[in-house]
C-alpha cells in the first residue's frame, strides 16, 4: 500500500506544484497573490473537458489517442495564457501603484467574477467526462500505476524542467528576474516592464491550464467552484517551498500532495486538509520564509 | 471631510432603504444552499416554495394578501444558516420552509424558535432538529435513524456481506446517517473500516486505496452526492469492485452523471416513488413547464410550502404558536400524500425504500 500511496501522492502533488508555480511566479515579480489563478486552473480544466469532447466528436480521439490530448493542452493553455494576461491587464495593472492591500483585494473579485461567469456560461452541474486513457495500469512494486498518472507525473516533470531552463537561460528568463530583484532598476536598463509582468501572467497561467486538463483526466470531472480549494492548497504549496521560489514551488506541491496522502492513509482521512496546513504552520514557525526561501534578491 | 459625511448620508439611506417594509403581503422564506457545490439542492427546493407560492397567490393570497417569497442562500454553511435566520426575522417572514442541510436547519432552529416563526425542512433528516422540544419546527422528510435502519437492514438481508467499510462526510447529516447504519450492523458483520473524509475534496484515492486494503464486501457511505460521484468513480478506477449502499442526500440524477458507469449498482435509501400519484403528476407538469425537470426535493419542498400557506389560510394568523398548532394537529394533502406529523414534528409515517442505479437511472427495488 505505501508505493501506492506514493505515486498517488506524487501525482496528486504534481497537479499541485503546477499550479503552485504560477502564484510564486507572480508573487516573484509583483509581491501580489494572484487570488485569481485558481480560478485560470478551473478554465483550464473546463477548456481541457471542452477541447476533448469537440476531438471525440470529430474522431481525432479515436485516430490519435496522444496528438488529441497534446492539442487539448496546447488550446487550453493558449486560452488560459490569454486570460492570465487579461486578468492581468484589467485588474492588476492599473493598480500596479496603488497601496498593497488594493490589487489583493482586486484579485479576489476576480475571482469571485470568473467563478460567476462560468457557472452562469456552463451551468451550476457538475460536468463530467469518461476515462480517455485506460483505468488498467501496470503494476509496480505492488502498486496499480495508471496511465493518466504516468501522464501527469512525466508531463509534469518535462514542463518543470523546461520552465527551469527558460527562467534561467533565455534573455527573456533574465529579465523576469531582474524585474523581480528589482523593477525601477530593471526599467531603467531597458528592459520593458510590462511585457514581463505579462508574459510572467501568461506562463502562470498556462501551467496552471495544463494542471487543469491533467484533473480532468484524473477525476473526469469538472465544476465551477474548483478552483477555491485547489487555489488555497496550491497557495499552500507556494508558501510552503518559500514563496517566490520556483524549485520551492515545485518541492511544496509534490511534499503537499504527498503528506495529504500519506496523512489520510496512516492517521485519518477526516483530517486530511489539517494535515496540510499543519505542516504550513510549522515550516513558518520554524522557517518563516519557506523551504527554499531566501531572504535576498532571487525570487523568480 | 465632506465627502465622508456624503457617504455616510448615502449608507444611511441604503439602511433606511432595506428596513422599509410593505406591510401588505405575507412574506415566506425559503432557505438552502443556493450557491456553492450544492446549490442545485437549495434551487430546487426554492422553485418548489415558488410554484406552490404562484398558485397561492393566483387563487387570491392568503387572509386577503399577497404572499411574497424571500429566498435565503445559507451555502451549506450553518454560520451562513444563522445569518440566513436573522434576515428572515428582521424582514418579518411569517414561516420558513428550509433549511436543506441538517446542521443548517439545527442551528437555525433555535432562532426561529426564539421568534416564534414555523420552519417545516423538507430534506433535513439528522433526528436531532426534531428532538430539541421546538414547537415550531417540523420535517416533511423521515429522518436518519429509519433510513439508516432500513439501508442496515437491507445490507443484512439482502447482500449480506461479511466485512463491511463506513465513511462519512462528517456533517451532522453524513456522520448521523453513517453512525445510525454502525449502530445495526454492528456485531452482526465485521465493520472494518469506520473515518470521516473531506467535503470538495477532489482526491479520496488515499482512503479508497486504504479500504481496498482492508477488503471489505461492501460500504456504505453517509453523505452527499457531490463526494458519493466521486467516491464511486475513484474506487472503480483504483479496482474496488465492490457496491456503495447511502442515503437519501446522494438521490440525484447529479451523482449518476458525476459518477459515469461506476454509479451502476449503487444502493440508495430515498422514499417511496410518488410519480403514480394523480397529486404528483400534476406538480411534475406544472414545475416541468416553468423549471425544468424537478429535483428530489422538490416536492417536498413544495407540500411544505402548502402546509405553510394552509395552516395560515386556515387559522386566520400568522403567528407561529397558533401555525404550528394547527399544523401538528391536521393531515395535510400533499402532493407525494397525506402528511401528518407526530408530536415531535417528523412526519408520522416516512417509509424509506432501497433504490438501485440501474441503466443510468434510480429504480425502486421491490
Amino acid at each position: 500500500m505505501f508505493t501506492q500511496q506514493l505515486i498517488n501522492g506524487l501525482a496528486l502533488g504534481a497537479v499541485y506544484a503546477l499550479i503552485a508555480l504560477g502564484y510564486t511566479m507572480v508573487y516573484g515579480i509583483l509581491q501580489l497573490i494572484n487570488f485569481a489563478h485558481g480560478e485560470v486552473y478551473m478554465l483550464g480544466a473546463y477548456l481541457g473537458i471542452i477541447v476533448l469532447g469537440v476531438l471525440t466528436y470529430w474522431g481525432l480521439t479515436a485516430y490519435s489517442l496522444g496528438l488529441s490530448l497534446l492539442l487539448t493542452i496546447i488550446v487550453s493553455m493558449a486560452f488560459c495564457a490569454a486570460y492570465g494576461a487579461v486578468i492581468e491587464r484589467v485588474a492588476y495593472r492599473p493598480l500596479r501603484n496603488a497601496a498593497k492591500l488594493t490589487p489583493l483585494i482586486s484579485a479576489v473579485g476576480m475571482s469571485i467574477i470568473l467563478q460567476n461567469f462560468v457557472m452562469l456560461a456552463q451551468g451550476k452541474e457538475y460536468k463530467n467526462m469518461p476515462p480517455m486513457l485506460p483505468t488498467e495500469g501496470f503494476s509496480l512494486f505492488g502498486a496499480n500505476v495508471s496511465p493518466v498518472q504516468v501522464f501527469i507525473l512525466t508531463a509534469s516533470i518535462l514542463i518543470m524542467v523546461a520552465l527551469q531552463l527558460f527562467v534561467s537561460k533565455t534573455k527573456l528568463g533574465k529579465a523576469m528576474r531582474a524585474t523581480s530583484q528589482d523593477r525601477v532598476m530593471a526599467g531603467l536598463v531597458g528592459i520593458n516592464i510590462n511585457q514581463v509582468i505579462s508574459i510572467t501572467f501568461m506562463i502562470g497561467s498556462s501551467l496552471a491550464a495544463v494542471a487543469g486538463v491533467m484533473v480532468t483526466l484524473y477525476y473526469g470531472v469538472v465544476h465551477f467552484f474548483m478552483g477555491y480549494t485547489a487555489g488555497l492548497k496550491a497557495f499552500t504549496a507556494a508558501v510552503l517551498g518559500g514563496i517566490g521560489s520556483i524549485p520551492g514551488a515545485m518541492f511544496g506541491g509534490f511534499l503537499l500532495g504527498l503528506i495529504e496522502n500519506f496523512g489520510a492513509s496512516y492517521i485519518s482521512s477526516a483530517y486530511k486538509d489539517a494535515f496540510a496546513f499543519l505542516v504550513l504552520i510549522i515550516t513558518l514557525i520554524l522557517r518563516p520564509a519557506g523551504l527554499f526561501g531566501q531572504k535576498s534578491m532571487d525570487k523568480v | 471631510m465632506k465627502k465622508i459625511l456624503g457617504a455616510v448620508v448615502l449608507m444611511m439611506m441604503v439602511v433606511v432603504g432595506c428596513v422599509r417594509q410593505d406591510e401588505n403581503v405575507v412574506r415566506i422564506g425559503a432557505a438552502g444552499p443556493m450557491t456553492g457545490d450544492q446549490s442545485k439542492m437549495g434551487i430546487d427546493l426554492r422553485n418548489g416554495v415558488e410554484l406552490a407560492v404562484a398558485e397561492w397567490n393566483e387563487k387570491g393570497g392568503v387572509l386577503g394578501k399577497k404572499i411574497q417569497l424571500v429566498p435565503g442562500d445559507d451555502q451549506a454553511d450553518p454560520k451562513q444558516a444563522v445569518s440566513i435566520a436573522n434576515k428572515f426575522i428582521n424582514q418579518k417572514v411569517a414561516a420558513v420552509v428550509g433549511h436543506w442541510n441538517s446542521n443548517c436547519s439545527i442551528n437555525a432552529s433555535t432562532y426561529y424558535h426564539t421568534a416564534n416563526i414555523v420552519a417545516i425542512s423538507p430534506a433535513s433528516t439528522n433526528p436531532r432538529l426534531t428532538q430539541q422540544g421546538y414547537q415550531n419546527i417540523f420535517r416533511v422528510c423521515g429522518t436518519d435513524d429509519q433510513q439508516g435502519g432500513v439501508a442496515a437492514e437491507f445490507v443484512l438481508k439482502t447482500l449480506k456481506p461479511k466485512r463491511v467499510a463506513v465513511i462519512h462526510d462528517n456533517t451532522t447529516y453524513g456522520k448521523g446517517l453513517a453512525d445510525f447504519f454502525k449502530q445495526v450492523i454492528e456485531g452482526k458483520v465485521q465493520v472494518v473500516y469506520y473515518d470521516g473524509i473531506q467535503t470538495k475534496d477532489p482526491d479520496y484515492k488515499a482512503v479508497l486505496t486504504l479500504i481496498r486494503e482492508k477488503k471489505p464486501d461492501v460500504y456504505f457511505f453517509g453523505g452527499v452526492y457531490p463526494e458519493a460521484g466521486r467516491l464511486v468513480r475513484q474506487a472503480k478506477e483504483i479496482g474496488m469492485n465492490i457496491p456503495m449502499v447511502t442515503g437519501d442526500g446522494v438521490y440525484d440524477p447529479t451523482f449518476i452523471s458525476i459518477a459515469g458507469n461506476a454509479a451502476e449498482g449503487t444502493y440508495i435509501t430515498f422514499g417511496k416513488d410518488p410519480s403514480g400519484l394523480p397529486t404528483s403528476k400534476a406538480f411534475n407538469e406544472k414545475y416541468t413547464a416553468k423549471y425544468g425537470a424537478p429535483g428530489p426535493y422538490s416536492i417536498y419542498a413544495y407540500d411544505a410550502a402548502n402546509i405553510i400557506l394552509t395552516a395560515i389560510q386556515e387559522t386566520g394568523k400568522t403567528e407561529g404558536t397558533a401555525v404550528a398548532e394547527f399544523i401538528s394537529k391536521n393531515t395535510f394533502r400533499g402532493a407525494f400524500g397525506d402528511i401528518s406529523f407526530d408530536k415531535n414534528g417528523d412526519v408520522a409515517k416516512a417509509p424509506y425504500v432501497v433504490w438501485k442505479v440501474t441503466n443510468g437511472k434510480f429504480v425502486e427495488m421491490k
